[in-house]
């Protein structure tokens, strides 16, 4: 099972510390086995997002099996979607989740071989979660 | 109906990310449906934030159960993360 790509993860945050932090966690939760690319700031390094890093993330991420995509917060949505319209044709779900419950849920579920729809969908279970 | 296997064992840790990841990951890949239970809480093996939820830690009794066609593989998979995971905490 193992030999199968496994769905990558694109961790869209508007703080690049935010994004490989949440990288760095869901890569050592999952066993690091899953490609997670963490694209945050703008091309500056400022607080905001990049269409060029989204970009980078969603080829870097992709190993054929797909790409699942978690923006940290709503603005960064419209970044996303703006490459995704330049880029039709990859396969890429945007998953409306947490996105440090939905970062770990998303890698651990690629971990274990779910495929892109599977994977998308254990980030937005990751809402209904509870930590008490 | 599907065989349905259970197994209990007793944290020598904490059940921590990394562990909790650990134990997902493995009961992803199997076909049964794999529970946990620790204290009269159960959460699904597969999601790893529903075992994170379950605060397990040392000295706890955990029950570990499977229902489907690769129940015992997947009880026994998952009792020996529980056994040497929880060991190196994190």
């Amino acid at each position: 099972m193992s030999a199968a790509p496994a769905v990558g993860i694109v961790l869209v945050s508007h703080s690049a510390e935010l994004a490989q932090g949440a990288a760095h966690l869901a890569g050592q939760v999952s066993g690091g086995t899953v490609t997670i690319i963490a694209a945050g700031g703008t091309d500056e390094g400022d607080l905001g997002t990049s269409a060029a890093k989204v970009t980078r993330g969603l080829r870097l991420a992709d190993s054929g099996a797909g790409v699942v995509v978690l923006p940290d917060l709503g603005s960064a949505v419209l970044t996303v979607r703006a490459v995704l319209e330049d880029h039709g044709g990859q396969s890429v779900l945007l998953a409306d989740a947490p996105f440090v419950e939905g970062a770990v849920a998303a890698t651990v579920t690629a971990a274990a071989g779910g495929d892109i729809k599977a994977v998308a969908a254990a980030a937005e279970e990751a809402r209904h979660a509870r930590k008490l | 109906m599907p065989a349905s296997y259970e197994q209990q064992i007793t944290l020598a840790g904490d059940l921590h990310a990394r562990p909790a990841g650990a134990l997902a990951v493995a009961a992803g890949r199997f076909a049964s449906a794999v529970s946990v239970t620790a204290d009269g809480r159960t959460a699904d093996a597969k999601s790893v934030l529903g075992v994170m939820g379950l605060g397990a830690t040392s000295g706890q009794h955990v029950t570990v159960s499977a229902a489907g066609p690769d129940a015992p593989e997947a009880v026994a998979a998952l009792i020996t993360i529980l056994s040497e995971a929880t060991k190196v905490g994190g």
